[in-house]
C-alpha cells in the first residue's frame, strides 16, 4: 500500500504539520481561529475518509458539541448577559458562547487526530522514533508485529479449548475466567516461542555496536517546498498569535473581533495553513482523474 | 581448504549425563550442499547451533569448529554474524518486525549500514527471490511458505558464506516446501552457496545433496554421497530409524535388497523398476461395504463462511464419516479442510445445512455433552492444549472435569500414560518436551475425555518418519478399540498407508472420496511418490510396501527371482 | 562504458584478511548517562517548560503544558532503555507482554473500561523490574492507540501506565508473588489514580485552567468508570498474577534474562 497525496510527504513534515495544527487549536480561544480549525479539520477528514464516514462520525460529535455548550454555564457563572437563573445561579450568554468555543476546540482536535490516524501509518510512526531512539523503534515494530500474530493465536487457542469442553457456561464469571485462561496459555506459548525470535535477532547481529535505522522514507523536493511553505506560515501565524492577535476574551462580555490588517493576515495565514492539506489532497485526486481521462 | 571443519567436537548440556555430541569430525567444502539427517533427538540441532557463535547453547564443549581455518569463537562479531546464515524451523517465530521491508533490513541495520546501502541490497535480494511485490506488506499477512522465504531472504541479504538450515520446511505444506527447496537449489547452483541442511522430509532433498551425513545418537554414522548412503545405510545398520525417512525410490531399492546404483528421484525410480517384470500387473481393490455401518458424523449441504462479507469456505459440503473408520481429508491450502474439522467439533456452526453426530443434531448436545465421551479434537499445534506447569497437572485437569475422584484420576492417568509411553514425562513441563512427545501428551489429554470420535488436524506436521510410525500405531490401536478417526492432512504418504478412505477437498466441497488405493492411483499429480514411480509399470501400487511386494512377486527381468 | 576505465587491479600484498577480533578490549569510559539525563529532565527541563508556560502563555494553557510534561517525564526512561543493556530476549519478552495487554483491551472490548493493561504493567514490573514495567505500560499506551487512534490522551496514558509499572517494580519482591490483600489494594489504587489523573486532563483541556467544580463533576460522572477500572484491575491482578509470574519466572531462570538491574 503506497501513500498518495498528502500522506506521501515525508513523515517529519506530516508530524510537524499535525503538531502545529493541534497546538494552535489547543492554544487559541479566538472564535475565528477556532472556526478555521474546525472547518479545516472536518473538511480534511472528509477528503481522507470519505463523505459517508464523515457524516457517520458527525452524528456522534455534534450532540457532544451541544452538550458541552449547554452544560458550561453550570460550571461558569461569569459574564454579564444573564439569560435566566437556574437554582439561584445565573446562566449567561457568555458562558454558553464559551462552551461552544470549548466544544469546537475539542471537536477540531478530535478530527485533527482522526486525520493524523489516517495519514500517519504505523510505519511512519516507527520511522519517527527510529531517528532518535532506534531501539525503541524496533521494540515498537516488534510489538506491532506481535499483536496480529497473537490475535491469531488467541483464536486458535480459544477454539481448541472450546473443543476440550472447558468453561462453556454462559455466566459472566465463567466467560471472564475462560478468557483469562486463554490469555494465560497465549502467554506461555508466546514466551516459549519468543526465544526463537530472540535467537533470530541475535543470529542477524542484534546487539552489535552502532545499529542503524533504515529510513524507508526519502526526502523529496516536494518535501523541501512543503517544509518552506509550512514553516513560513506557521512561524507567521504563531508570531501573530503571541503578539496578541490570537487573544480573545469571553468574559465579562464577548470581546469584539479584531478586523485590523494584521489580524486579517493572521486569519488568512491560518486558513492557508489549515487548508493546505485539503488542497493537496483534492488537487492530487483531480490530477489523477485528469490524467486518466487523457489515456 | 574446507570452509567449515568440525574437529573432535563433543558437547554436553548442563546437568545431562550423556553427551549430546560425541567426538564429531566433519568437513564441508565451499559450494557443497550437505544434508544432515538422523532421528529426532540425535543431536542434529545441537550440532547446527554450535556452528553459529550467537546461537551456541550453554554447556560443556570440547573440540573445534573452524570457519575458514579460524575457530568460530575467535571470529570477530561482524564476521560471525554475516558469514554464517542460520534459518530455523518455525517460520512465524523467526520474524521479528511487522513489515516485510523492515524484516529484510533488520540484519543490515544491526551491521550499521546506511539507508542507501540497505536500499540497494534489499532491492537486489527482492529481485533474486521475486518478493518485490510483498515489500510493503505486513509480515502477518504472508502464508507460512512466504514467511519462510522471507526469513531466507533476510538472511541472504547479509551475504553469508554458508547457509545453515534447521528443518526449514517441516512446518510448511508440501507445495510450499517444494518451492522452498527449489529456492535452495537455485541458491546453491547459481550463487555457489555452501548449504548445510537438516531435514527429515528427504524425498526432494536427497537427490539435490552432494553429501549426506547420517547421524546416530550423538555420532555421525556415515558421510557419503546420497547414492552410496542409499546403498550402505541398510547394510551397516538395518535398524536405523532414518531408513523410514528416506525417499521412496531408495526405500524400494533397499527393501528389494537390489544392487547396482541406488535410485534417488522418482525418475530414477521408474528406470529402476524397468528392471522388473510385470507378469502380475498390480492390485485389485474392492470397496468396503458401508451400508450397515453407523454414521458417526453426517454433514449434508453444509455452507459456512467466517464473516458476513467473505466468500463461502464450505460450499454445499456433503460428507459422511462412518463408525470405526480412519478417514483422511486431503487438499490444498485454504480449501476448507481445517474449517470442516472446526464444524465437526462444534466450535463453528454452519449457516446453512445439517450436521448430525450419531444421528443427532449438533444443537441437541447441550453444554459439554459433545466433548465428554464423544468428540475430541487434536489441534495442529498440540502446545495450545497445555495450561499447567507439569504434564500431570494438565492431565489431572481433564480427569477432574470428567468427574473422577483423586484415586480414579491417578489410575486413569497412569493407564493412559503407560499406553502412550509417556510415564517418564509426567513431571516435566509440557513445553520442555520434544514435538513428538508433546503430541503424545496432547493425545493423552484427549483420550482422558474417553472420546468415540477423534479429529486430528495435520498430525504429521513437523515430526519425523519414525514418530509418524508411532502415531500410526496409536491410531490403529484406537481404531481397534472402536474409535472413529478423522484426519486432515497434507501428508499423502501417511494417508495412503493408513487411511480407510481418503477424500479430496476442493473449493469448499469433497470432490472425490474413496479407498486410498483407488484414490491415489487415479490421481496423477496429487499422489504418493511410490505411485508416481510405479505408474506405467504396475497398477494400483500406491505405497512403497505395495511396490516392493509386486516387484518381489514379479522378479527381475533377466534375473532368477 | 569506456574500456579505458577498467584496469587490472593491483596484486594483493597484504596477508589474508583475518576475521579475528582485533578491538576486543577497548577501555570504555563509564559515564552514568541515564542518571544525568533523568536528573536533567526532572530538575531542569520540566521546570523550564512550566516557567515558559506560566510566563509566555500567561498561565492559561495548562493543557499544552501538561502534554509536554507528560511526554518529557517519559523521555528519561526511553533513553535509559535505549542506552541500557536489554538484549534480544528482554526485548522480545517486553514486546510479547505489551502485545498481550493491547490484545487484552480488544478481547475485553465488550465491557467498556475493562482492560488488563494496568494489571499487566504491574505484573511485568514485579517480575522483570522497573524498566520493563515502565516500558510495557508506556508502550501499551502507544501501541493500543496506534490501533484505536491517537489523541491528546496518549502521553498521559503513557505516563500513567508506565509509572504504575515502574512503581510495581520499585516496591516489588522481584518475582515473588505479593499477597492477595496487597494485590487488591494495588488494583484499587491503580484504578482510582488512573481515573482521577485522566479527569484532571479533561478539566484542564476544557477550561485551559484549573476549575474545581468541573473536576468534581468530572470525577462524579466518571465514577462508574473508576469503579470498572478498579474492579478490572483487581480481577485481572487476582487472576493473572499467579500464572503470569510463574511463566515469567520460569523463563527468567531458564534463560537468565532480566537478572541485571
Amino acid at each position: 500500500m503506497r501513500d498518495k497525496a498528502f500522506a506521501s510527504y515525508h513523515p517529519i513534515i506530516l508530524f510537524v504539520y499535525f503538531t502545529v495544527t493541534v497546538f494552535i487549536t489547543m492554544f487559541t480561544m479566538h472564535p475565528v481561529l477556532l472556526g478555521i480549525s474546525f472547518v479545516g479539520s472536518i473538511v480534511f477528514c472528509g477528503t481522507l475518509i470519505g463523505v459517508k464516514e464523515l457524516f457517520k462520525s458527525l452524528a456522534y460529535s455534534v450532540p457532544i458539541l451541544i452538550i458541552i455548550a449547554l452544560t458550561n454555564p453550570l460550571f461558569s457563572h461569569n459574564g454579564e448577559t444573564i439569560l435566566f437563573f437556574l437554582n439561584d445561579n445565573p446562566v449567561t450568554a457568555e458562558a454558553i458562547c464559551y462552551g461552544v468555543a470549548i466544544a469546537v476546540m475539542i471537536i477540531s482536535m478530535y478530527y485533527w487526530f482522526k486525520c493524523y490516524h489516517a495519514v500517519m501509518t504505523s510505519d511512519k510512526f516507527v520511522f519517527l522514533f527510529g531517528r532518535f531512539l532506534p531501539k525503541l523503534a524496533l521494540l515498537l515494530s516488534m510489538t506491532l508485529g506481535f499483536v496480529p500474530k497473537l490475535k491469531k493465536r488467541y483464536r486458535e487457542i480459544n477454539e481448541a479449548q472450546k473443543a476440550m469442553g472447558i468453561y462453556t457456561s454462559k455466566s459472566y464469571v465463567d466467560r471472564i475466567r475462560s478468557k483469562v485462561r486463554v490469555m494465560s496459555i497465549l502467554l506461555t506459548w508466546s514466551l516459549e516461542n519468543s526465544v526463537d525470535t530472540a535467537d533470530s535477532m541475535r543470529a542477524r547481529g542484534y546487539g552489535l555496536k552502532g545499529r542503524s535505522s533504515y529510513a524507508i522514507y526519502r526526502w523529496h523536493r516536494q518535501d523541501t517546498v512543503m517544509a518552506c511553505i509550512a514553516f513560513a506560515l506557521s512561524a507567521g501565524v504563531i508570531w501573530l498569535m503571541f503578539s496578541g492577535y490570537g487573544d480573545y476574551n469571553f468574559y465579562p462580555t464577548l470581546a469584539k473581533i479584531d478586523v485590523s490588517a494584521l489580524a486579517f493576515t493572521l486569519y488568512a495565514g491560518l486558513f492557508i495553513l489549515m487548508f493546505l492539506s485539503t488542497v493537496i489532497e483534492i488537487k492530487e485526486n483531480l490530477l489523477w482523474r485528469y490524467l486518466r481521462s487523457k489515456i | 581448504m574446507a570452509i567449515l571443519t568440525l574437529e573432535n567436537l563433543t558437547f554436553t548440556y548442563p546437568n545431562a549425563i550423556t553427551c549430546a555430541l560425541d567426538n564429531i569430525n566433519l568437513s564441508i567444502e565451499r559450494g557443497e550442499f550437505v544434508v544432515l539427517c538422523g532421528e529426532s533427538g540425535c543431536g542434529k540441532s545441537t550440532l547446527l547451533r554450535l556452528l553459529k557463535k550467537q546461537l551456541q547453547p550453554k554447556g560443556n564443549k570440547s573440540g573445534k569448529v573452524l570457519y575458514d581455518g579460524v575457530e568460530i569463537e575467535n571470529l570477530d562479531e561482524r564476521t560471525s554474524v554475516t558469514a554464517i546464515g542460520f534459518v530455523m524451523q518455525n517460520p512465524d517465530n523467526q520474524i521479528v518486525t511487522d513489515k516485510v521491508w523492515h524484516e529484510l533490513a533488520f540484519g543490515l541495520e544491526s551491521l550499521g549500514e546506511d539507508s542507501d546501502e540497505i536500499r540497494r541490497r534489499v532491492a537486489e535480494i527482492s529481485g533474486f527471490f521475486g518478493i518485490g511485490d510483498w515489500y510493503h506488506k505486513k509480515t502477518c499477512e504472508l502464508s507460512g511458505g512466504q514467511k519462510q522465504l522471507l526469513n531466507l531472504a533476510s538472511i541472504m541479504v547479509m551475504q553469508p558464506q554458508i547457509l545453515v538450515l534447521d528443518e526449514p520446511t517441516s512446518q510448511l505444506d508440501p507445495i510450499a516446501a517444494s518451492d522452498f527447496i527449489a529456492t535452495l537449489r537455485k541458491i546453491n547452483e547459481e550463487l555457489g552457496m555452501t548449504i548445510v541442511l537438516v531435514e527429515h522430509r528427504l524425498e526432494e532433498v536427497f537427490p539435490l545433496a552432494h553429501k549426506v551425513a547420517v547421524m546416530n545418537k550423538a555420532n555421525v554414522l556415515m558421510v557419503d554421497t546420497p547414492k552410496n548412503i542409499g546403498k550402505r545405510l541398510l547394510q551397516e545398520d538395518s535398524g536405523h530409524k532414518m531408513l523410514l525417512g528416506l525417499p521412496s525410490a531408495v526405500r524400494i531399492y533397499q527393501s528389494l535388497k537390489a544392487d547396482g546404483e541406488c535410485p534417488l528421484s522418482v525418475r530414477e525410480g521408474r528406470e529402476f523398476l524397468q528392471g522388473y517384470k510385470n507378469t502380475y500387473p498390480g492390485f485389485d481393490v474392492q470397496d468396503e461395504d458401508y451400508s450397515n455401518r453407523k454414521k458417526a458424523i453426517e454433514i449434508s449441504e453444509g455452507f459456512f463462511r467466517y464473516e458476513r462479507d467473505t466468500p463461502d469456505v464450505l460450499n454445499g459440503l456433503n460428507l459422511t464419516v462412518y463408525e470405526n473408520e480412519i478417514l483422511c481429508i486431503l487438499g490444498g491450502n485454504g480449501a476448507g479442510k481445517t474449517t470442516t474439522l472446526k464444524i465437526m467439533s462444534g466450535t463453528r456452526r454452519l449457516y446453512r445445512g445439517k450436521l448430525r453426530i450419531w444421528d443427532k443434531k449438533i444443537k441437541e448436545y447441550s453444554g459439554n455433552s459433545l466433548y465428554r465421551r464423544n468428540i475430541s479434537c487434536l489441534p495442529q499445534n498440540p502446545q495450545i492444549l497445555f495450561v499447567k506447569n507439569t504434564l500431570k497437572d494438565d492431565l489431572m485437569e481433564v480427569t477432574k472435569l470428567m468427574g473422577y475422584d483423586k484415586a480414579q484420576s491417578q489410575q486413569k492417568i497412569q493407564a493412559i500414560a503407560k499406553e502412550l509411553e509417556i510415564e517418564h514425562l509426567l513431571d516435566s513441563h509440557p513445553f520442555d518436551l520434544s514435538g513428538g512427545e508433546q503430541q503424545k501428551s496432547a493425545f493423552a489429554k484427549l483420550l482422558l475425555t474417553e472420546p468415540k470420535i477423534i479429529l486430528l488436524d495435520e498430525p504429521t506436521k513437523g515430526i519425523d518418519a519414525y514418530s509418524k510410525k508411532i502415531l500410526a500405531d496409536i491410531l490403529y490401536r484406537l481404531k481397534a478399540q472402536g474409535m472413529t478417526i478423522v484426519i486432515v492432512t497434507h501428508d499423502v504418504e501417511f494417508a495412503a498407508e493408513h487411511a480407510d478412505r481418503c477424500g479430496m477437498f476442493f473449493d469448499g466441497q469433497i470432490v472425490s472420496l474413496c479407498n486410498p488405493v483407488d484414490f491415489f492411483s487415479s490421481n496423477n499429480y496429487y499422489t504418493t511418490a511410490a505411485s508416481r514411480i510405479s505408474r506405467g509399470q504396475y497398477k494400483n501400487a500406491v505405497t512403497v510396501d505395495m511396490v516392493v511386494q509386486l516387484c518381489e512377486k514379479n522378479g527381475r527381468v533377466n534375473g532368477n527371482g | 562504458m569506456d574500456k579505458r576505465l577498467i584496469t587490472i587491479s593491483q596484486p594483493i600484498t597484504q596477508a589474508e584478511p583475518s576475521h579475528t577480533d582485533k578491538d576486543k578490549s577497548k577501555p570504555k569510559k563509564n559515564i552514568p548517562w541515564r542518571t544525568i539525563i533523568t536528573l536533567a529532565v526532572y530538575l531542569v527541563v520540566i521546570p523550564i517548560v512550566i516557567f515558559i508556560g506560566v510566563k509566555l502563555f500567561a498561565d492559561r494553557k495548562y493543557n499544552i503544558i501538561s502534554i509536554a510534561i507528560a511526554l518529557l517525564a517519559c523521555i528519561p526512561f526511553f533513553i535509559g532503555f535505549e542506552k541500557g543493556k536489554a538484549g534480544a530476549r528482554e526485548l522480545v519478552v517486553i514486546a510479547v507482554l505489551t502485545a498481550i495487554s493491547v490484545l487484552g483491551r480488544l478481547i475485553f472490548a465488550p465491557i467498556p473500561g475493562f482492560k488488563p493493561v494496568t494489571a499487566i504493567a504491574i505484573i511485568t514490573g514485579i517480575a522483570c523490574g522497573m524498566q520493563a514495567g515502565f516500558m510495557t505500560g508506556a508502550l501499551s499506551a502507544i501501541v493500543s492507540n496506534i490501533f484505536y487512534g491517537q489523541g491528546p490522551w496518549t502521553p498521559f496514558q503513557m505516563f500513567v501506565w508506565g509509572f504504575i509499572g515502574l512503581l510495581a517494580g520499585l516496591i516489588s519482591l522481584r518475582g515473588k508473588r505479593p499477597n492477595w490483600i496487597l494485590l487488591i489494594i494495588i488494583g484499587i489504587i491503580g484504578g482510582v489514580l488512573f481515573s482521577m489523573l485522566m479527569d484532571i486532563w479533561t478539566v484542564i483541556n476544557m477550561d485551559g485552567t484549573w476549575n474545581w467544580s468541573r473536576y468534581v463533576v468530572a470525577i462524579t460522572s466518571s465514577l462508574p468508570f473508576m469503579a470498572v477500572y478498579a474492579i478490572s484491575n483487581v480481577v485481572f491482578l487476582l487472576l493473572l498474577t499467579k500464572p503470569f509470574l510463574e511463566k515469567l519466572n520460569r523463563l527468567k531462570t531458564k534463560y537468565g534474562i532480566f537478572d541485571q538491574a
